[in-house]
């Protein structure tokens, strides 16, 4: 009897554990982009490769140069990250899923000068893509993935 | 006085009234002796059957119940004190077990049907922004633009106006 009592313990565990985790653990990738027309120095990152052809129409550049870059593995969906350059920061403050979706505060530093300040609801299926501002010939781009 | 049939002796000496010189002409007139008195033997427990059957029918209800009641004593199952608790125990276990059961199945398939509402990652929604603003003491020219590319499934948020940057700022 106390082994059947603990079998069925066991296997309600079990299926509340997979129940509860409805929402798997998912990254967030976010990159800061220079966009520019320039000869390719390095090749395009992997992260950049899946939307590069819409990055490519909406921009009108044809290379993307990875500047700052954070991978954040969201397990409560409140996590908080930053992806960093030498110049430019973004601040990533998760605010919890709602309807498959992540809400994102986002705040673009230039060194300390706060640039932009912007709430979004990530989509698992939908990358955001931020126009930042103009650097040298080329374009500040910032893009968020769920991966 | 009349002659007997053969009928009427036979039954008389069934019945042993036959006696003296007619008893002995009759055994005499019988062709297979043995067969005749094995005959009568079973005459004889027939009609001692039937006499006991009815005696007992004529108490017909008491018979029915005695009856009644020795074959329920011959068919109820031997069961000690002690089996009787322990089955009366094992129902109520059994219950109980049922019912934990029945919670469980319940629980998994109702985790089951969530899982299954909740859409896989791929799901059909655009990335939406709620809003966005830009410092106009730092970017007072900065006007912001927000789609949707349906196709290409990207939410882009446009900034226009920022200051332009040189191009050391593009340093990793």
């Amino acid at each position: 009897m106390r082994s059947h009592l603990l079998l069925l313990v066991a296997i309600l565990s079990v299926a509340l554990s997979i129940g509860g985790a409805s929402l798997p653990e998912q990254t967030v990738w976010s990159g800061l982009i220079i966009a520019t027309n320039s000869p390719p120095t390095e090749p395009t990152p992997a992260e950049i490769t899946q939307i590069e052809g819409t990055l490519r129409k909406l921009f009108g550049y044809s290379q993307f140069q990875l500047i700052g870059e954070a991978r954040k593995t969201l397990k409560t969906g409140q996590e908080d990250w930053l992806a960093a350059s030498k110049y430019f920061s973004l601040h990533v403050d998760s605010r919890g899923e709602k309807a498959d979706a992540y809400v994102l505060n986002l705040k673009l530093f230039q060194e300390q000068k706060l640039l932009l300040e912007t709430k979004a609801r990530l989509s698992k299926a939908s990358p955001l893509v931020i126009r930042g501002p103009q650097v040298g010939d080329g374009q500040l781009v910032i893009v968020l993935v769920v991966q | 006085m009349f002659m007997k049939t053969f009928e009427e002796k036979w039954t008389a000496w069934i019945d042993d009234q036959l006696t003296g010189r007619e008893l002995e002409k009759f055994l005499a007139s019988l062709p297979d002796r043995t067969a005749a008195e094995a005959e009568k033997q079973n005459a004889k427990q027939v009609g001692s059957l039937l006499r006991e059957q009815a005696m007992a029918l004529s108490n017909a209800d008491f018979f029915s119940h005695q009856l009644r009641g020795r074959l329920d004593r011959e068919n109820a199952p031997i069961r000690s004190e002690p089996d009787a608790i322990r089955t009366g125990w094992w129902t109520i276990r059994r219950l109980l077990w049922g019912g934990i059961t029945s919670l469980a199945v319940f629980a998994i398939c109702t985790v089951l049907v969530f899982r299954e509402g909740t859409p896989p990652s791929q799901s059909q929604y655009l990335t939406q922004i709620l809003g966005a603003q830009v410092d106009p003491t730092v970017s007072p020219n900065a006007t912001i633009t927000m789609f949707q590319k349906k196709d290409d499934h990207v939410t882009v948020l446009w900034v226009d106006g920022l200051q332009s940057l040189p191009p050391e700022y593009a340093a990793k």
